[in-house]
């Protein structure tokens, strides 16, 4: 069989523009962070001048990141994202711009830091720190690098006054589009973050959700039922703390109280929205004197407020069914494009998104993220 | 029982208004439809004895207030005594209206219904063929 190429053809993109929810930037080496930490705060931690790595492997001195608990067995950082020069997969800001937003033709790649695991370490003084320094090197280093790279900025959960400090501090800047709070044990709904909402929807910056913290800051409980054994058990129940939180946002009363303030969920997949969505919506028919301020139906709080990463997509078996499903909820607005580079767990948009009509690829790619970060 | 033609509606006499003393219910079955029927605390009220979600009896619902519309935070009582929800589920129906309180398209159906001349009178829209007394449970 011979195949002919006809000459001069490319590939015809329908949709305009595209925006990545989810890029995610890493520190080459840890050093590159110190310049931007207060001396207090290396002190503490051990770290630049203050190093003491003797007995590190003794759980002494050295400081050391909490961990995820849970290894993939294979890779976490896509092998083919390694730079030329041999360095970690999204440590390099250029090097990162020509492999995926030159590649697939990005109009806006938000970063969301690579070690995010930080903002609920156990002393919020340094968690404080910590993420402030962590935003500035991620302003200088790759925001100012390139005009498509966005940033969320990255606060503590677990002291809201420490947030709301840094937000007042650097979330007037046009590189910061969202802010990225984290999961602990204090559901999102909750009165402790309702002075942190408020500040956001004053900036217009929409609170992102994205999985870092659960099942390994000290804060933040293992998934739902006790701590999973493998990574792929562990992997898949991500999904399960997303429906938790918006089910708590929808309850206590949030979206009323902050009716222009978006909350995205991205790596937490979608196709479990239409259970949460029903479920929800059926018991506050029955139950809703428990909330009286939950004054419509819960589903339209979600489809106004929530927006959800796409990746990483559900596969259905019947690849059509995905899209059928989004239908079925009117999820069409709600959804947003995130390729998690260079997470081992992305999507590639050409193919994830295959079946998916044209108008929908559209709000997908550009609109949606558009429409709900600052932007 | 007896009815009464008026304009636009028939009048069905249910029972003796001493047969039906605040706190006490009945079920009228009228042409095959069950009409819940209560008098509380002298306000008599009357409504389709099925839930329109699931099916169930209404003459089993508990009659109380509501949580009223609020702020997140607040919880302001209301409507005490105005509101039946159903013994399945519990969804709230306002007994005036017939209304669901979640959405004005859900209704249970509700009557308009007095007391004239010492019986409980009941309005419905056409001449029915058959009305009687359903026997029930009483725990309320
Ligand atoms: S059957 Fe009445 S609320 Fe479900």
């Amino acid at each position: 069989m011979e195949t002919v190429l006809k000459e001069n053809e490319v590939n015809q993109k329908v949709e305009k523009g595209l925006i990545d929810c989810d890029v995610h930037p890493y520190l080459a080496d840890f050093n590159e962070l110190i310049p931007y930490l207060e001396e207090g705060i290396q002190k503490h931690m051990n770290i630049g001048r203050f190093e003491k790595s003797m007995l590190s492997n003794m759980n002494a001195g050295a400081f050391t990141f909490p961990k995820a608990r849970y290894a993939n067995p294979n890779h976490v950082l896509r092998l083919d994202a390694i730079t030329p020069e041999g360095g970690v997969p999204g440590s390099d800001p250029v090097f990162t711009a020509q492999d995926l937003l030159d590649k697939h033709q990005h109009t806006y790649g938000i970063l969301n830091i690579g070690h995010g695991t930080m903002a609920g370490y156990h002393n919020v003084e340094i968690a404080a720190g910590y993420t402030s320094g962590s935003n500035d090197w991620l302003y200088d280093r790759w925001v100012l690098s390139d005009p498509r790279f966005k940033m969320t900025m990255s606060v503590t959960p677990v002291a809201p006054d420490l947030a709301i400090e840094e937000i007042k501090r650097i979330g007037h800047k046009p590189g910061i589009v969202g802010i990225n709070l984290q999961c602990i044990n204090i559901p999102l709904g909750k009165r402790h973050f309702w002075p942190l909402y408020e500040i956001a929807q004053e900036y217009n910056l929409p609170i992102v959700l994205h999985p870092d913290c659960e099942g390994t800051a000290e804060y933040a409980p293992p998934n739902a039922v006790g701590p999973a054994s493998t990574y792929a058990e562990w992997h898949t129940s991500l999904s399960l703390i997303a429906q938790r939180q918006i089910a708590s946002l929808v309850c206590e009363g949030v979206f009323e109280k902050f009716p222009n303030l978006k909350f995205n969920f991205i790596e937490y997949g979608f196709s479990w929205l239409p259970s949460l969505m029903w479920r929800l919506d059926k018991n506050w028919k029955a139950l809703r004197s428990e909330m009286p301020w939950v004054k419509k139906l819960p589903s339209e709080y979600i489809r106004s407020n929530v927006r959800l990463g796409t990746q990483p997509i559900e596969e259905s078996f019947h690849p059509k069914d995905i899209v059928q499903l989004i239908q079925m909820v009117k999820a069409e607005d709600m959804l947003l494009f995130a390729s998690d580079y260079p997470h081992w767990d992305g999507d590639e948009r050409d193919s994830a998104f295959l079946h998916f009509p044209d108008d929908l690829k559209q709000k997908i790619f550009y609109d949606n993220a558009k429409n709900s970060y600052r932007l | 029982m007896e009815t009464m033609q008026a304009s636009n509606s028939v009048s069905v006499v249910v029972c003796a208004a001493e047969n039906l003393q605040p706190g006490q219910r009945k079920i009228a079955v009228v042409d095959g439809v069950e009409i819940a029927i209560l008098n509380v605390d002298g306000e008599l009220y009357a409504f389709r004895n099925r839930c329109p979600h699931q099916g169930v009896e209404m003459i089993y619902g508990t009659v109380s207030g509501t949580m009223l519309p609020s702020d997140p935070g607040e919880y302001i009582y209301g409507c005490d005594n105005q509101i039946v929800s159903c013994p399945l589920h519990g969804w709230e129906f306002d007994m005036k209206t017939g209304k669901s309180l979640f959405s004005s398209k859900v209704s249970v159906g509700n009557y308009e219904i007095q007391e004239i001349d010492g019986s409980i009178v009941l309005k419905v829209k056409r001449e029915p063929k058959s009305v009687s007394l359903k026997n029930f449970r009483c725990s309320h």
